[in-house]
């Protein structure tokens, strides 16, 4: 148990407190604690998991004041802490091509590797996914092989392609979108990962594991051409 | 069918509502009126709204009858006028019903002395939601419409005006303050005694740099005597974040969804609306509240 206690952000914010370290222990306990949380049907309007704290916002004080103790309560009731798993399991195909392999360069010259070792190391590990944010849908995965921990660039990217993979410290993420940003792109899935047709807008959620494998070119662009919905992803990339 | 056609966006036109709730943890803004007092007073005129208002900014749109017929009513404070389809000029007044017939032309100035303003349109602008709501994010390209309103947007009302009759309520007493009441934010203890007290006995600036997002103030720099970095946490409109050079940015609708700044002290949910109506060089003073 890492969770410390739960305090007021301002007056209709609470914020449950796991202390100030980050690892993928705390983040399990964290998300675990989210769906525990999600599943109270609190009058809440929006919760909000990261490393090591969770918001929950309500619309005013007497209702967070009201929902506060069903909170405490509930993380007081340990018996229930043991969750289901519902979180999934993602295989991804990447392309570390080097039309979408950026910036690939920088980590193989910080780390005195080849290119195939950055791919191999990079698509070796099943990522935690931390929680999503900076923007709709962006998955903060972690953590790399200590060889591919690379600063974020000095200066960020005005336009970063849509679906490229990046890596920032410990982290390794995917841009749903265009964006301006300062990872280090590496390659590009192909296919998007958020989107407002869907009622669960997100592929990926707080908790789920994701694991790359390398896909060729002409592999890629195959898979782009399908233009799966999410549904059809889920069942074709996950289990 | 109704349709009305914008002959004139304005600065920065946008369609909300009360807000976009329960996907924050996915990465997505709450969004929503940035002064919701106003919209609130505007539903007790234009009761069947269908939660899509037109928000605008210093200069507003001209809005042009293509077809039909339309109610709608203005809220805030702003210079506007009607151009009738045969070509007289009316006066109108926010906050009093406005019936709109093919060729009028609804033009609204500016906003006087404040920021934003809102149109109500009975039966809505005809538009489908977005995740549940109808506001916009820009930046993140969410919406009904997922960009500001342009010039030559048509929107179309299927059902016609239920009835003529004008509506209207007196003018809101929109209280306008520049001390704002804050309480602690979850880093308040980054700063010391000392910075704390600037912040308290400080006058603090709007800046220009100051939009949905964020409204940038300038003044004594608050810097933290731990860290202006802490490990990105979620966060909620009306939170006071302090950066590295000691400038307090007041997150507004559109927050990006996890912040990694320390958090000074937040305002109450009244006063985002309240804050948002001040013009830049307007200054402003923090209180803070210690009991909570």
């Amino acid at each position: 148990m890492y969770f410390k206690g739960i305090n007021s952000y301002g007056d209709r914010g609470l914020v449950l407190d796991f202390g100030n370290e980050t690892s993928k222990s705390i983040s399990q306990e964290v998300n675990e604690t989210f769906l525990n949380i999600s599943n109270l049907n609190l009058q809440s309007l929006n919760i909000i998991p990261s490393f090591n704290k969770i918001v929950v916002i309500f619309e005013n004080s007497k209702i967070r004041d009201q929902n506060k103790d069903k909170i405490s309560m509930k993380m007081k009731d340990t018996n229930s802490q043991t969750n289901k798993k519902v979180t999934k399991t993602w295989e991804i195909p990447a392309c570390y091509n080097e039309d979408f392999a950026l910036d690939i360069k920088i980590i193989q010259k910080l780390h005195q590797i080849t290119k195939e070792e950055v791919i191999n190391l990079h698509s070796s590990v099943r990522y935690y996914t931390y929680y999503i944010g900076f923007m709709p849908g962006f998955p903060y995965l972690g953590d790399v092989p200590s060889q591919l921990i690379t600063p974020r660039l000095a200066t960020p990217r005005v336009k970063i392609p849509a679906r490229s993979i990046g890596i920032a410290k410990t982290n390794t993420c995917i841009y749903p979108k265009v964006s301006p940003g300062g990872w280090n792109i590496i390659g590009q899935i192909p296919f998007d990962i958020f989107d407002l047709q869907s009622s669960y807008p997100s592929l990926f959620l707080p908790g789920d594991e994701v694991k790359f494998y390398s896909v060729s070119l002409s592999e890629f662009e195959k898979i782009r051409k399908y233009n799966f919905s999410l549904n059809e992803l889920i069942k074709e990339y996950s289990s | 069918m109704n349709s009305i056609i914008i002959t004139r966006a304005g600065t920065h036109s946008t369609i909300q509502d009360f807000g976009r709730f329960q996907y924050q943890h996915l990465g997505v803004s709450p969004s929503g009126a940035m002064d919701q007092r106003i919209i609130t007073e505007l539903q007790k005129i234009i009761p069947n709204h269908q939660n899509q208002f037109l928000e605008f900014a210093y200069v507003g749109p001209s809005i042009k009858v293509k077809e039909g017929s339309v109610k709608i009513c203005v809220g805030g404070n702003c210079n506007m006028s009607i151009q009738k389809n045969n070509n007289s000029q009316l006066e109108c007044q926010p906050y009093k019903s406005i019936n709109l017939f093919e060729g009028d032309e609804l033009i609204i100035h500016n906003t006087i002395d404040s920021v934003y303003g809102y149109i109500a349109f009975e039966h809505g602008l005809g538009l489908e939601p977005c995740l549940n709501s109808y506001s916009t994010d820009t930046k993140a390209g969410i919406g009904s419409i997922n960009r500001p309103l342009n010039d030559e947007d048509i929107f179309y009302i299927s059902k016609d005006v239920s009835s003529w009759d004008l509506i209207s309520i007196p003018k809101p007493d929109l209280e306008k303050i520049t001390n704002f009441k804050v309480y602690p934010g979850p880093q308040l203890q980054y700063f010391s005694d000392n910075t704390l007290q600037s912040f308290i006995s400080g006058v603090f600036t709007i800046t220009n740099q100051s939009d949905r997002m964020g409204i940038r103030l300038k003044g004594e720099s608050l810097i933290s005597s731990k860290s202006h970095d802490i490990l990105s946490e979620g966060i909620l409109p009306g939170s006071i974040q302090i950066p590295s050079d000691g400038q307090p940015i007041v997150l507004m609708r559109d927050i990006p969804c996890t912040g990694g700044y320390p958090k000074i002290a937040i305002l109450n949910e009244i006063d985002i609306s309240r804050i948002s109506q001040l013009p830049p060089e307007t200054k402003i003073t923090f209180d803070l509240q210690t009991i909570y």
